[in-house]
């Protein structure tokens, strides 16, 4: 049954990094040095696409104090990437997008380094521009990869040319289902790529001990980095090592695997410590992490009384110069593209176009946020075609308990209709507003992702505990929230506990702070070691205090016998005798829930999307106002309902929340990646690619609707960290579209992009009065 | 390469006439150096020490800031804020709080942005630099001071000591504001000041206005001499229609020429409808910006 | 060209050599070797350097080292009261005003500048006294939380 709690609960936890944070005692990767470290520099290619005639880094090698000067023919002859393998560590002869890597250059400082970059001549042969995902598309488009035929890839790819992957979801009868509708409305939309912007530019040093390196990297996923080396540079995992010390935010841009291996290379090849640190512009330009451009086409048919009778959809995702992560964000998209909705009739096709622009790669919730604006704004204008409250309509069309989502799962208890109730309720929908003012609200969803995780726990002779997780903090205080599962097993305290953590070479393997999936996979690994222990305890306390061992429960830092709570030995005491004899130490993995059936829809290009576990569900709804002389809006009050399962740790999960919310409105309003006519980013820094500051932030009100869900995270948890970024835009969307009198059809919708729309409709209404 | 810390004026002109250029905050200086606009001079001379460079006298003759004055206390100025109000609403959007405590008036205007937020206040309220060498001394009235995008008519060896403004009439009022995407941390897409005096019957009997980001300097905008006696309503709108068609902006990727156009006329019209209940007596706090919400609503 | 000063920072006098092109920031990062102050943007957008200088907020990223002789410069380390937190690190913590920490020794110098010269702020005071501070975590709301919080305390005390 559905437990709702009007207001979490304020636990006055206490997260364990926070004190290193607060004082400034914390290390980051950029506060490290090594005796003897040298500085990295890389040499970008500049151009967005052109073969290379000359190559030459002899100048650059004779400056003094220049220790290593690398280029492809200098590591091993790989070709890498998760889904296709298209890409080399350095350019190999041809460079697909401007911040393309040519050559490293290790040297005794930074400025010396950099004349060192300077110093390398190369030379290229311009090649055409793919600077348009649509039109990369057309037979006859110039090929960003000739020799895209011969890549590795995973075999659920479906590739043509420029198209990296195609993906389709069908089913019912689209045309059959248009034909029947009482209205169809098609609607067009654009959005621009955005960046993950965390504020910590990416930083990583690398040392060799003999045939031995290890890395410290400011990454999301230490695993995954390590991979990478391992891969690009023929290493056992054995003998790499990733550490990653106090992480400066990711929000997916430092996900995947991106230059640990260059200054591992670097390190070998100088044969002293290297460290790299990103300038801001670096940071916008060189990850292959942009949130992916997508350009959409719906179609959607309804009938008389208000029912989506049919939908067709296509999607063009901009993939960038190379295949990062984005291999399964066709398919993905295609689901944000149908929407948490029951639809009978559908078609929704997407491709992932080669161009050469920055890779395109996982940013907080990819393809959700975007898709979710362009499907709720057209969702908006369904709703206004045949006369119907937008929030009725969501309300009528949308999934539920027990019935069949788009691709025919059938969802278990969820709380999307909640959601919706509780949301429009907080934001006052439907009062009387200010004629500048007006509420929109839009739906979105998220999947949770099951996979593998690991993690030790022991307590030591004094009864003081550890857990040594794979898992990697980014921020979101996931893993601070890991000592209190163990506590609850084990019936200690939260403070009893220190981490281990984010050492690849110390704790077992974990995804990485990716998919918010940290707590969902990792606190099942906690708990599943955890629980280990617990049967060591209660066998020893049986045997300590003459019980049988199932009467034996743990509580309060005591083991005692049921129902006698005088007959008791301390953990500590029991954990001294221990350490005379078998240890305690646990480990857990747990089986991951299995993905949930589905029936009905066909699949190409199937990347494990059609189906999600645990799904989440939100609805925002926001207050905006305009100024219609210029265009600009401004947030007033958001309101955020959740269902993500139980909420374990509510401070955490509201500022999950706030941050998410927050990225959303400046990715509805703010942040863009434009690019000029030779395919440069045209706002790679601060000042025009702009964050929401303090002064913008609104108001938010929260709801969790909690739900204790089946086959999904410990405690019936969802995850979290994603969902709160994917509806706020489209909410914004709809709440300008009132006040525009039309949907501004291109994110993000910037002042001089709404104020344009105001004058289209200015236009019209004159045309029409003609 | 050298660096010196500058105790008096004296002490500054005779490291500038050697060459060395003035630092204040550097904000400017050592962003543009790292950015690689221009390389950071090889001779520098702070003068963010100098005794008294940084008063903010206020008298009968009007009001003389010190090129060292800081946009922190120029925005916090009562006497500034209260009667030279379109200064104290640019001082107030520089940059953020710590730019606001580190950047001066002086070299805010010897920087000569054309986006700059205190230009086009000092433009209406008539301001005149005090440009000082060992040779003597000159005032130059502010809108000839800028030559072009950083460019002014200064020579090498002056340094701008001070910025003087008139007593401003009775019953005037002054304001800027600016179009900003978001609330704090913005470069002006585009400005515009205002300065209104009014009639004892409420008409307008003089009014100014200026523009940034609509040109290579600030702008300043012609003709408005026919508006004495029309009401505040026509000027306002007048002063926005001659702002449309005396600005000559620029596309960029903050904003397009066409959008500029359009916007600075609407900055114009508010700010001459801002500065003239200003001078009727009304407070509206400092900045003007976020008191009223200008661009983004509050 | 390289020159001697001493700079003065937490209370502790350092004696650096130093270029004249040397940004604060880097100076405190390495000669100086207090790496709480962080780099996030290197031209006054993101905050993450912010340092007190004589008690007023700088970019340390975008002020020359040189120029802060004689003066006295506080970074996050000089914020504790003793081994004591401040107050207003205590609030931030308990507010859940912490995520991955980035921004938050900038953002502590800067909320610390502003509850001196304005001790009891509005929460727009407070939202623009900070808006110097770029977050990417917390959405402000929790760290404006934790400086009212501290106000009020340090206002009761």
């Amino acid at each position: 049954m559905t437990v709702t709690t009007p207001a979490p609960n304020p636990a006055r936890f206490i997260r364990a990094d926070g004190p290193d944070k607060v004082t400034g005692s914390g290390r980051y990767t950029a506060d490290l040095t090594l005796t003897g470290m040298l500085a990295a520099k890389f040499k970008y290619a500049g151009i967005a696409h052109g073969r290379i005639t000359r190559l030459d880094t002899t100048a650059a090698k004779a400056i003094p104090g220049v220790f290593a000067v690398l280029t492809q023919a200098d590591v091993p002859n790989v070709r890498f990437g998760p889904f296709v393998q298209d890409r080399t560590l350095f350019a190999d002869g041809v460079v697909r997008f401007e911040a393309e890597i040519v050559a490293a250059v290790a040297a005794v400082d930074a400025a010396t380094a950099q004349r060192a970059v300077d110093a390398i001549v190369v030379e290229y042969e311009l090649l055409p521009v793919v600077n348009d995902p649509e039109t990369a598309l057309a037979a006859d488009a110039p090929l960003v990869h000739t020799d895209w035929a011969s890549y590795g890839a995973s075999g659920a790819l479906v590739r043509e040319r420029n198209d990296a992957s195609f993906s389709s979801i069908a089913k019912g009868d689209v045309e059959r289902g248009m034909a029947e509708a009482a209205v169809v409305v098609r609607s067009r939309y654009d959005a621009d790529g955005c960046h993950a912007a965390p504020i910590e530019p990416r930083a990583i040093v690398a040392q060799w001990e003999g045939d031995k390196v290890t890395i410290w990297t400011s990454t999301q996923v230490p695993y995954d980095a390590r991979a990478g080396v391992c891969e690009t540079l023929e290493l056992p995992a054995n003998r790499v090592r990733i550490i990653v010390p106090h992480l400066g935010g990711g929000f997916g841009g430092k996900c995947g695997f991106h230059f640990e291996a260059h200054i591992a290379a670097l390190a070998k090849a100088a044969r002293r410590p290297v460290r790299l640190l990103f300038s801001r512009r670096e940071e916008f330009l060189a990850p292959d992490k942009r949130r992916e451009s997508i350009c959409y086409d719906f179609e959607t048919g309804v009938s008389s009384d208000g029912r989506i009778v049919a939908r067709r959809v296509t999607l063009v995702l901009d993939n960038g110069a190379y295949t990062a992560d984005a291999g399964f964000f066709s398919q993905l998209g295609a689901m944000h593209a149908l929407g948490p909705y029951r639809i009978p009739n559908l078609l929704a096709e997407a491709h992932l176009a080669y161009t050469n622009h920055q890779p395109s790669g996982s940013v907080r919730a990819p393809t959700a946020p975007q898709t979710c604006w362009a499907l709720e704004s057209h969702t908006d204008e369904v709703a206004r075609a045949i006369g119907m409250d937008p929030v009725a309509f969501r309300q009528l069309n949308a999934v539920d308990t027990g019935l069949e989502g788009p691709t025919g799962q059938i969802y278990g208890e969820i709380g999307v209709q909640e959601c919706i109730e509780r949301a429009a309720r907080m934001a006052g929908y439907g009062q009387q507003l200010p004629d500048d003012e007006a509420i929109g609200v839009a739906i979105g969803w998220w999947p949770s992702f099951a996979v593998p995780s690991g993690a030790y726990v022991k307590i030591d002779g004094d009864g003081s505990a550890q857990i040594i997780t794979g898992a990697q903090e980014c921020g979101t205080g996931s893993v601070m929230t890991l000592p209190q599962l163990a506590a609850d097993e084990l019936g200690m305290s939260a403070a009893d506990f220190q981490l281990v953590y984010q050492d690849t070479s110390v704790a077992p393997y974990d995804m990485g702070a990716t998919g918010s999936q940290t707590l969902f996979n990792n606190g099942r690994a906690v708990i599943a070691a955890a629980a280990q222990i617990a049967q060591q305890l209660r066998a020893l306390a049986a045997d300590h205090l003459e019980a049988d061992p199932a009467d034996i429960v743990l509580a309060d830092g005591q083991a005692f016998v049921a129902g006698t709570p005088g007959r008791a030995v301390p953990i500590a005491t029991l954990a001294g005798i221990a350490a005379g004899g078998e240890l305690l130490i646990g480990h857990g993995s747990g089986m991951p829930p299995g993905p949930p059936p589905i029936s009905g829809s066909t699949c190409v290009g199937d990347a494990g999307m059609a189906a999600w576990v645990a799904p989440q569900f939100s609805c925002h709804a926001v207050r905006v106002k305009l100024d219609r002389d210029t265009g600009v809006a401004r947030i007033m009050h958001v309101a955020a309902a959740h269902d993500s399962g139980t909420i374990i740790n509510p401070l955490g999960a509201e500022g999950q929340v706030q941050g998410g919310v927050l990225m959303g409105i400046g990715q509805a309003l703010t942040e863009g990646t434009g690019y000029d006519n030779e395919a440069h980013q045209r706002t790679a820094g601060l000042l025009d690619y702009k964050l929401q500051t303090c002064a913008d932030a609104p108001p938010i009100d929260i709801h969790f609707v909690q739900i204790n869900t089946p086959n999904a995270g410990p405690r019936g948890a969802k995850g979290l960290a994603e969902a709160p970024n994917v509806a706020t835009a489209a909410a914004i969307a709809n709440a300008i579209a009132q006040l525009v009198g039309a949907p501004v059809r291109q994110l993000p919708m910037t002042a001089e992009r709404v104020w344009d729309t105001l004058q289209e409709v200015a236009q019209n209404t004159i045309g029409g009065a003609a | 390469m050298s660096f010196t810390i500058a105790r008096t004026v004296e002490d500054a002109l005779a490291a500038i006439a050697a060459g060395a250029r003035p630092i204040a905050g550097g904000t400017d200086l050592v962003v543009g150096a790292r950015h690689g606009k221009a390389a950071l001079p090889a001779d520098l001379v702070a003068i963010d020490r100098i005794a008294g460079l940084d008063d903010i006298t206020a008298g009968s003759a009007g009001l003389t800031l010190g090129a060292n004055a800081s946009h922190h206390a120029i925005e916090h100025h009562p006497v500034v804020a209260g009667s030279y109000s379109a200064l104290a609403d640019g001082s107030a959007l520089v940059g953020s709080p710590a730019t606001r405590h580190v950047g001066t008036i002086g070299g805010n205007v010897m920087n000569a942005s054309p986006a700059m937020d205190t230009g086009a206040g000092l433009v209406v309220l008539g301001a005149e630099v005090e440009l000082r060498s060992l040779h003597g001394t000159r005032r130059v009235p502010i809108s000839e001071l800028w030559s072009g995008p950083g460019r002014t008519i200064a020579q090498p060896e002056e340094l701008c000591v001070a910025v003087h403004l008139p007593q401003p009439a009775a019953n005037s009022g002054s304001a800027y504001l600016r179009l900003e995407y978001r609330r704090a941390m913005e470069i002006a897409v585009v400005g515009a000041a205002a300065n209104v005096t009014l009639a004892a019957d409420g008409t307008v009997a003089a009014v100014q206005v200026a523009l940034s980001a609509v040109g290579p300097t600030i702008v300043s905008v012609m003709g408005l001499d026919t508006l004495v006696g029309s009401s505040v309503a026509d000027a306002a709108e007048a002063a926005a229609a001659a702002a449309s068609a005396q600005a000559t902006p620029i596309s960029d990727v903050r904003a397009s020429d066409r959008y500029r156009r359009h916007t600075v006329g609407v900055m114009a019209r508010r700010a001459v409808e801002t500065a003239a209940r200003r001078a009727a007596g009304e407070t509206i706090a400092i900045p003007v910006n976020r008191t009223l919400g200008i661009g983004a609503a509050s | 060209m390289s020159e001697s000063i001493i700079l003065s920072v937490n209370g502790m006098q350092y004696p650096v050599t130093i270029d004249q092109g040397r940004n604060l920031l880097s100076v405190i990062r390495g000669e100086v070797g207090l790496t709480g102050t962080k780099e996030g943007c290197d031209d006054c957008e993101c905050g993450a350097c912010m340092v007190l200088l004589d008690g007023q907020p700088v970019n340390s990223c975008s002020y020359l080292a040189l120029q802060a002789q004689g003066r006295e410069i506080t970074t996050v380390e000089g914020v504790l009261n003793g081994d004591a937190m401040h107050p207003l690190q205590r609030n931030l913590l308990e507010a859940g005003g912490v995520q991955c920490g980035f921004c938050t020794p900038g953002m502590i110098m800067s909320a610390t500048a502003l509850l001196q010269r304005t001790p009891a702020p509005t929460e727009e005071e407070v939202r623009v006294g900070l808006s110097g501070n770029l977050c990417r975590c917390t959405g402000y709301t929790k760290i404006v939380e934790a400086v009212q919080r501290t106000a009020a305390e340090l206002q009761g005390s």
